[in-house]
C-alpha cells in the first residue's frame, strides 16, 4: 500500500537525471498586486508556473496494481479550477512514486484559501487521501502616487 | 482519438478541425470560418468576444486562459497582476534555532 511521504506546493521542481528532487520556494500565500480599479474576472489567472509535488512510499507489490494520481484546485468556494489533472503512478519495486504536477498559472479569481486536493485510486476506490492543504491568494492594490 | 482545435486550442474535439465540424469551445466552423481567417485572426476574435465557452455547459473547471497556457499561448492571456510573490508561514522566532530530532524543538539563543 502506498503511503504519502511528501505532498507540497513549490514555484519549481529541479530533477536530476536519476530524478531526485529538489523542491525550490515551498510557498502556501501568494500575494498579488494589481492595479487600483482593474477588475478581475472570475476565470483570471496569473501566468506564474507552480507544482504540486508528491512522493509516496511503496511495499513490494505496489508494482503489480495499476493506482493513478489525481490533483485538484479548488477556488475559495470550493468550485473547481481548471481540470482534474489524472496520471497513472508508475511503480519500481524498492523504489518511492514521485509524481511532479506543474501548474502553468494561478488562478486569482477569487481571494481567500484555495485547497489543493491530491489523491490516488486504484481500480476507481480511493486508496490514499485525499491529501488537502490550502493556498492563500491575497489581492494588494496598487497605491496611486501623487504626481 | 481527440483533435486540437488550431483557434482556441481545446484539445477534446472528437473529430478532426475541418470537413464543416465545428468546434463547441470557440464555435470556429473549419472549412468556412477558417477559409476567410487565419487561425490567429480567429482566435483574437475568440478572446475579443469574451472567450466565452461556446456549445452547452463548459466542461467542470475548464478555463480559457489556462486552456491557452498549457498549449505554450501565453501571449493571449490577458495580464492583470503587476507583482506577484509568494509566503510561506514557517516562522522561526528571532534568536531561535530549530533543531531536527524526535520532534522540532525551538531554543531560544542565550
Amino acid at each position: 500500500m502506498l503511503k504519502t511521504y511528501v505532498c507540497a506546493a513549490c514555484e519549481k521542481v529541479i530533477l536530476t537525471a536519476d530524478n531526485v528532487a529538489s523542491l525550490i520556494s515551498l510557498f502556501n500565500k501568494i500575494i498579488i498586486t494589481a492595479p487600483p480599479e482593474a477588475e478581475v474576472p472570475k476565470n483570471a489567472v496569473a501566468p506564474k508556473e507552480w507544482a504540486i509535488f508528491s512522493i509516496f512510499d511503496t511495499e513490494p507489490g505496489d508494482e503489480l496494481k495499476e493506482y493513478t494520481h489525481f490533483a485538484q484546485i479548488l477556488y475559495p468556494d470550493q468550485s473547481q479550477f481548471s481540470e482534474i489533472a489524472k496520471s497513472k503512478l508508475r511503480i519500481e519495486l524498492n523504489k518511492r512514486a514521485q509524481v511532479n504536477v506543474q501548474v502553468p498559472a494561478f488562478p486569482i479569481g477569487q481571494v481567500g484559501n484555495y485547497t489543493v486536493r491530491v489523491w490516488i485510486e486504484e481500480n476507481q476506490r480511493t486508496v490514499v487521501g485525499p491529501i488537502e492543504f490550502k493556498i492563500e491568494l491575497e489581492i494588494i492594490r496598487q497605491v496611486h502616487k501623487a504626481p | 482519438m481527440r483533435y486540437r482545435c488550431p483557434v482556441c486550442m481545446y484539445s477534446q474535439l472528437p473529430y478532426p478541425p475541418h470537413d464543416y465540424h465545428i468546434c463547441p469551445c470557440c464555435s470556429t466552423e473549419f472549412g468556412n470560418d477558417d477559409a476567410n481567417f487565419s487561425y490567429k485572426q480567429l482566435r483574437e476574435m475568440w478572446i475579443a468576444g469574451g472567450a466565452n465557452w461556446f456549445f452547452g455547459r463548459a466542461p467542470e473547471g475548464w478555463n480559457p486562459w489556462m486552456q491557452l497556457l498549457k498549449a505554450g499561448l501565453s501571449a493571449y492571456v490577458p495580464r492583470l497582476v503587476l507583482d506577484l510573490r509568494v509566503q510561506s508561514n514557517v516562522i522561526v522566532k528571532p534568536g531561535g534555532i530549530i533543531y531536527s530530532g524526535p520532534e522540532f524543538i525551538v531554543r531560544p539563543a542565550a
